[in-house]
């Protein structure tokens, strides 16, 4: 079966500035006095990260912070830029990457979520038939032609998982959406996931609830310091980072890993 | 760009004009004046530059506020654009860390909201200025076709200015002390004959001189722009399109991350 999300060989770099020359003043300083020149270091979020996901499954991706988590959902989502390898989506995605962040808030509920449907890649139109299930899922009919910015962040969040995820879309990513909004959304939300799961949609699920994932997923991917730890059924590999997070807060008291991993020391 | 990517960009233009919407709704929501407020910018130059030159400088120009009113509405149009698109991008952060969309969308849309802006203006002033000049130059068809050259023109350099100021903040302040010093430079409140023989040379490097020149032309002059003419402008255009755009491709992917 072609699988729905392919990862292939994926490296992402990221460059730190220190003392980032954002001006041009800050470039022609630079020039005459090196304490003011920009430093470049740059780390690998990603190393050699390869993953299939079918079409149907859903895939959870653990691991602790900084490992790459969201890195890698925003490179499917194509925010980021391959920095060696590829990655290749077929359908349509949803993200439902930090909820909210694409709402105006001058305008009101009505308004953003026509502005939401055309910047996930629907026409007029088409929003129009889906706006009365969105507004019904989101139960915030009273509220909808209130400038968003007096919303709550639960009506916020209500509104933009309403909106994802009544685009009927092929591929789910999600961010650890689910933990937004009061319990009874919270439940209406996975319910929703399940529908979806029933349906046939592809997702791909961060969080760190391991229960939610075991609820809710196929097989998971652990991504520690940018690497594939593990990847495979449910139980393995959830023990396998209890394992691992059992280790390394016993040790030293520490945290598993950086927040930053791996680190080239590299300088540009 | 390949024909996939074409069709892609297509089924974005429902994007375009909403973020069009939204800006113009935003900016005339609350207030019952509504779009009268945008005319009152232009209108106050209008004023203050007829009253100092007319009366307080004396230029040797005959119906000046005539020959104002055509050179200053484009330049308006060139200038709010590039003002704007310098924080085009970064005000919108949040949607391109968000989502994936042609990224070109949101300094286009900079773009059209200003033109409309322009022919909210341009609605109101040019009729004016026909009970000022008495009567209407037949050479006002040309109108449309070189505002769309223009059009074309500001695009490009949306497009460049606001890739450009994601990687250096100042060339916003920059951009405002720059459009300053060349609004002076164009010959917007005193004609191109003025300027002293040796220097129009280098004042004809400056493609506002030769757009606002045709405007003078088909407005203020009633003569029918030259063959030459065009192929300036359009040259003026697709120069700073290709420029412009060529720019920005080169830090598209990588926005999001910069931003």
């Amino acid at each position: 079966m072609t699988p729905a999300i392919e990862v292939r060989n994926l490296w992402k770099r990221f460059v730190l500035r220190h003392n980032r020359a954002e001006t041009l003043k800050s470039r022609i300083m630079g020039v005459f006095d090196s304490r003011l020149r920009e430093r470049r270091e740059t780390f690998w979020a990603l190393q050699d990260v390869t993953l299939n996901v079918q079409p149907g499954e859903t895939l959870g991706l653990i691991g602790p912070n900084g490992s790459g988590k969201s890195t890698l959902l925003r490179l499917i989502a194509r925010t980021y830029y391959p920095t060696r390898g590829s990655v290749t989506v077929r359908g349509r995605v949803s993200p439902m990457l930090e909820i909210g962040v694409g709402f105006h808030q001058e305008l009101t509920g009505q308004e953003n979520i026509y502005l939401n449907g055309s910047l996930l890649g629907l026409s007029r139109r088409e929003t129009e038939r889906l706006y009365p299930a969105i507004v019904e899922f989101s139960e915030l009919e009273d509220f909808i032609d209130v400038p968003v910015k007096n919303y709550s962040s639960g009506m916020h969040a209500r509104l933009g998982f309403s909106i994802a995820a009544h685009l009927d879309p092929d591929v789910l990513l999600i961010d650890e959406a689910l933990s937004v909004g009061d319990e009874g959304f919270q439940r209406k939300c996975q319910e929703r996931m399940q529908q979806f799961r029933a349906r046939g949609l592809t997702i791909m699920f961060v969080s760190h609830n391991l229960r939610t994932v075991a609820a809710l997923c196929d097989r998971v991917c652990l991504l520690v310091h940018g690497k594939v730890e593990a990847l495979g059924p449910v139980d393995a590999v959830v023990s396998r980072y209890q394992e691992l997070t059992a280790v390394m807060t016993s040790g030293d008291g520490r945290m598993l890993g950086p927040e930053l991993p791996s680190r080239s020391g590299e300088t540009l | 760009m390949t024909a996939a990517d074409v069709v892609a960009h297509l089924r974005y233009r429902d994007l375009l004009f909403s973020l069009v919407l939204t800006e113009l709704k935003v900016k005339y929501r609350g207030s019952t004046l509504g779009f009268l407020w945008s005319l009152l910018n232009p209108l106050a130059l209008i004023l203050i530059y007829s009253v100092a030159f007319r009366y307080i400088i004396r230029i040797q120009i005959e119906r000046f506020t005539v020959f104002l009113i055509a050179g200053l509405l484009p330049w308006g149009f060139f200038a709010s654009s590039a003002t704007a698109s310098t924080i085009s991008l970064m005000v919108n952060a949040g949607l391109l860390k968000k989502v994936h969309f042609p990224r070109e969308i949101l300094p286009a849309a900079t773009v059209l909201f200003n033109l409309i802006q322009t022919l909210l203006a341009l609605a109101v002033f040019l009729p004016s200025l026909f009970v000022l000049r008495g009567s209407v130059p037949w050479t006002l068809v040309f109108y449309p076709v070189v505002l769309a050259i223009q059009a074309v023109f500001v695009l490009g350099v949306a497009l460049g200015l606001s890739a450009l100021t994601v990687s250096f903040r100042d060339l916003r302040h920059l951009t405002e002390v720059g459009l300053t010093m060349l609004f002076w430079l164009t010959p917007i409140v005193y004609r191109i004959s003025m300027v002293p023989a040796g220097m129009q040379a280098a004042f004809r490097l400056n493609p506002m001189t030769s757009f606002v020149s045709v405007y003078q032309d088909i407005a203020y002059w009633g003569r029918p722009p030259s063959a030459g003419d065009f192929l300036v402008l359009a040259g003026w255009a697709v120069g700073a399109l290709l420029v412009g755009w060529a720019i920005f491709r080169r830090r598209a992917p990588y926005l999001a991350e910069d931003l």
